[in-house]
């Protein structure tokens, strides 16, 4: 079995249709509330800012930090979390 | 002559040391930037105080002043700022260093200024060996800095030669690597593997889940599932476990009873 967590599972399972932003694994509250603050309000968006970065993962994960702060577990799961849903549904 | 046909004066201000970027403000009167500055912030400096009076200093080329406007169009300069680089020239330049880069829009610009950034100070700060330049271009050795001008002019040269090995070197590395686990994996897989004449030895594996008969208690769906049809996989998933626990637990505690009462 992977290391992936719950939220992880569950948000890779579906289209995530219009899940708030903190459905996406390590994007807990906190960060939740930045990214909405700066208008990602949607996981869809993020998704979206995921793609125009060509799925590049060295440039997500310093966008996010950038963006809301997110440690490097917290960027490793997101990543993760959006590389895996595009890939089942992309 | 100078090995690349480049119309600038014959000391660009981009390929001095910083030491000597310091001694051309400190003899223009130019006040000096706190002492642990990165030498762009000398650069920038001498480009603005020192190289407006070039005409009558240094080259001797008159020609070549039109070049020393601050912020110029000059791609090939090691340090442009990328603040000031147009979209399309970030995306070229990023090019250049083997990135590349999607959109810049604007929520990516910023993402790829930084990328940028990052690859020149690095270009910057190594140079044709690392190991060596890494001490001679570090900030607090003055006396390295001396020798690193003249690593400064081979470098433009050899740079895109390097540029080309190192990818070149990258993806050989990729391969050995992919090799290596391979390998492993196998024995990793078997580790308790007798070793036999042929050296192979292989146990008979277990019975794939989702095979015939036996189905798949957990795992991705293939297809969008709704989400009552998941929830109620959930809950098929959980309660056979959880019942044989409930049961095993009474059947403890009869037993206990039972030899209570018989004690």
């Amino acid at each position: 079995m992977s290391s992936t967590s719950q939220k992880h599972k569950e948000f890779v399972a579906e289209p995530m249709g219009e899940k708030p932003v903190n459905a996406l694994a390590g994007i807990g509250e906190v960060l939740g509330k930045k990214l909405e603050e700066k208008g990602f309000d949607k996981a869809y968006v993020v998704l979206g800012q995921f793609l125009v970065l060509k799925k590049d993962e060295e440039l997500f994960k310093d966008w996010l930090k950038d963006t809301c702060g997110a440690n490097a577990k917290q960027q490793r799961d997101c990543y993760g979390c959006l590389k895996e849903w595009c890939d089942a549904f992309l | 002559g100078r090995p690349w046909s480049n119309p600038e004066a014959q000391e660009d201000p981009a390929h001095l040391s910083k030491s000597r970027l310091r001694s051309d403000l400190v003899s223009h009167n130019v006040e000096l930037p706190p002492a642990g500055s990165k030498k762009e912030v000398y650069l920038k400096l001498h480009l603005e105080h020192v190289d407006q009076g070039n005409a009558a200093g240094f080259s001797s080329d008159e020609d070549d002043q039109v070049l020393y406007a601050p912020g110029g169009d000059r791609v090939d300069t090691k340090i442009p700022d990328p603040t000031a680089l147009s979209d399309k020239d970030l995306k070229d330049l990023l090019l250049k260093y083997g990135v590349k880069a999607g959109p810049i829009v604007a929520s990516t610009r910023a993402v790829y200024e930084k990328k940028l950034r990052k690859l020149l100070q690095s270009d910057g700060n190594e140079g044709l060996n690392e190991a060596e330049t890494a001490v001679l271009y570090s900030d607090s050795d003055e006396e390295g800095e001396e020798n690193g001008d003249l690593e400064d002019e081979k470098e433009s040269e050899e740079e895109k030669e390097r540029i080309n090995e190192a990818l070149e070197l990258n993806q050989k590395q990729c391969n050995e690597h992919l090799q290596e686990p391979v390998k492993n994996i196998l024995k990793d897989l078997i580790p308790e593997a007798k070793t036999t004449p042929t050296g192979i030895y292989v146990t008979p594996r277990r019975p794939i889940k989702g095979a015939a008969q036996r189905p798949i208690l957990y795992g991705y769906p293939d297809t969008p599932v709704s989400p009552t049809t998941l929830e109620r996989r959930d809950v098929e998933r959980r309660l056979v476990p959880i019942y044989v626990q409930i049961l095993v637990f009474f059947i403890v505690l009869y037993i206990l009873y039972f030899i209570s009462i018989n004690v």
